[in-house]
């Protein structure tokens, strides 16, 4: 299906952007592409509130989704892609406008800054990033796991974490001991 | 913001009880079994009296890794895992990695006229169908046990075309990456008929009984308010955010499947409380009518899959007479296709909201990363901000008003 006239329209709102971003973040700017969906740029983590504002001050008001990618083996591995989106209340109907950040933290200790203070539901994405992928968000109010059990180790949608058959089983009472592994053959 | 410290908590019971400034707080948990929590959602309460001080919400208790799952799976398997998060709407969800797909293996333009239409009837049975489950618990958690059984009565009909058609009930899978994986049956169109006929006046019996039900109204308007500006600033999409008054909606703004061709309205109210996105998702099944009768109108004829062997396995009939075909079927049961290196971010309008994929590949037969953007996800972690000042009988309301769905918070 050829994309619709108003999408079109909409793109043209953050052709711009990406050249106040080039001018405004200089080296932290590490690509800012037209994909094929939407707008974005790649940035350090140091650079990601700068980035942040200038985007608030275009009228980007929601958070969509804070997704994690997991790149291994290449390096950088982690991709933290923030996709944002301008909801204009008033429109009838609202068309919005979208850009993703993508954000590249550092491979062994990954800490990207939190946007809690910015966007109240950037709380449980980013606990979701941190249960998941052990991305650290610095600043955040309540780090905690969220869909994994509290005591749970290692980060299961790391590309190194198993499928299937971890070493750890069920312990009554905490999973500080590890059972024998598990062999799940095919 | 909720500020209970849960590790002090579940440490020592004693504690239940807080000290200090809050000596008449109590503290409880409410569910994961409680029936109004909608599955398995528990949510820990500081009450002053019967009133919410503070909530937290504790969810994680369906996670199965169905995203990790998808990275595991052939391009084309991974529908079936992506049908089991969001339940009770699972066409969506595979509506939205299938276009995702698509776009990706550049194949969007080829789609069959019929695939694209069947697929627009069926995401809007889906849409009446989940709609009918949350009016009817929602209704039921207020005290009023018999629209439940209209409700379910109403979802049957539909469950019954689903089985009809694909040989499922719940989880359909019967999008395929390429338009459909069967044709619909010989006698489907009197099943739609029969259901476009009957489903109106039903409609507006339910409309009837709850609309204007003095005690529904008690109960849910000013209830679990949110203006326009918070419900943006909280990721509220789908009917929450409609209850607040943004016309937003996937379908209209970035059509997708053919959506630009039907006529429907946004449904929008302007109350932002319980009763807002109770009524929103009333209209919303009248205009999910609307598009299914306009699609059975213009119901064309033709193909449901595009004609490439490379992607969609070749029919039974020529895989008998073809050695190359032969082939083709054997080489996508064994190892898939590959999909050329790429991201995109594909939404659809999910009976709970925007739906979001970010579905990367490598370039390989399996994709890279599926990520979902779940708008229960989004649209439970208000609570938090909606149930302080509540009554806890009204924080039952609003989690049934938020519609949240577990198999898609937890994934």
């Amino acid at each position: 299906m050829p994309e619709q006239p108003p999408v079109r329209a909409e793109r043209t709102r953050t052709a711009a952007l990406l050249d106040t971003l080039r001018s405004a973040l200089g080296e932290d700017l590490l690509e800012a592409v037209s994909a094929a969906d939407m707008d974005e740029a790649a940035i350090g983590p140091s650079a990601l509130l700068r980035a942040v504002e200038i985007l608030r001050s275009a009228g980007f008001n929601m958070l969509a989704d804070i997704g994690v990618v997991d790149h291994l083996p290449l390096s950088p591995r982690f991709e933290v892609a923030y996709h944002l989106q301008i909801i204009d209340a008033a429109a009838k109907p609202v068309v919005p406008a979208r850009f993703r950040l993508r954000v590249f933290p550092d491979d062994a200790d990954p800490v990207v800054p939190s946007l809690v203070s910015i966007w109240p539901n950037a709380n449980w994405a980013e606990r979701e990033a941190f249960d998941l992928f052990g991305i650290k968000f610095e600043g955040h109010i309540n780090l905690k796991r969220i869909l994994m059990p509290d005591d749970w180790v290692g980060y299961p949608l790391r590309k190194d974490y198993p499928l299937r058959g971890t070493d750890r089983g069920f312990v009554a009472g905490g999973r500080q001991g590890s059972v024998p592994p598990v062999d799940l053959q095919q | 913001m909720s500020t209970l410290d849960l590790s002090r908590l579940e440490s020592s019971p004693d504690l239940l009880i807080s000290q200090g400034d809050d000596r008449d707080s109590l503290v409880i948990s409410m569910g994961p079994q409680h029936p109004s929590t909608h599955g398995v959602l528990r949510v820990m309460l500081k009450l002053d009296g019967e009133t919410v001080i503070s909530s937290e919400s504790e969810i994680g208790f369906l996670h199965t890794g169905i995203e990790k799952q998808a990275e595991n799976l052939f391009w084309q398997q991974t529908v079936t895992v992506v049908d089991r998060a969001d339940y009770l709407a699972p066409l969506s969800n595979s509506l939205c990695y299938v276009l995702a797909a698509e776009k990706l293996l550049g194949i969007d333009g080829q789609i069959p006229v019929r695939a694209q239409v069947l697929r627009v009837i069926f995401t809007e049975l889906t849409r009446i169908a989940s709609h009918l489950v949350q009016l009817g618990t929602h209704a039921m958690d207020l005290g009023a046990q018999s629209i439940f059984m209209y409700a379910f009565e109403m979802r049957e009909q539909i469950l019954r075309i689903m089985e009809f058609v694909t040989g499922a009930r719940m989880h359909q899978s019967w999008f395929r990456i390429g338009g459909l994986a069967l044709d619909v049956p010989v006698g489907f169109i009197d099943l739609l008929d029969k259901f476009i006929e009957s489903f109106p006046e039903r409609l507006s019996d339910m409309r009837a009984i709850l609309e204007k039900n003095v005690i529904i109204m008690d109960r849910l308007i000013g209830v679990g308010r949110i203006s326009a500006e918070d419900a943006i600033a909280w990721g509220l999409t789908g009917p929450n955010l409609r209850g607040s008054g943004v016309a937003y909606d996937v379908r209209k703004a970035l059509p997708y499947s053919g959506y630009e061709n039907y006529d429907f309205d946004i449904c929008v109210h302007d109350g932002g409380d319980c009763y807002s996105r109770f009524v929103v998702r009333l209209n919303e099944m009248y205009q999910a009518w609307r598009i299914i009768k306009q699609g059975r109108d213009r119901f064309p004829g033709g193909p449901v899959v595009i004609d490439d062997p490379k992607i969609v396995p070749p029919a039974k009939t020529v895989i008998q007479h073809s050695m190359e075909a032969l082939i083709h079927h054997f080489k996508l049961v064994s190892s898939g296709f590959n999909v050329p290196e790429g991201r995109i971010y594909q939404t659809v309008e999910s009976p709970r909201g925007e739906l979001g994929m970010y579905v990367v590949s490598a370039g390989g037969n399996k994709p890279w990363r599926v990520r979902w953007r779940p708008p229960s996800f989004y649209n439970l972690q208000a609570l938090g901000a909606l149930a302080p000042g509540n009554l806890i009988a009204d924080l039952v309301a609003i989690i049934g008003s938020l519609d949240p769905v577990f198999g898609e918070v937890d994934r």
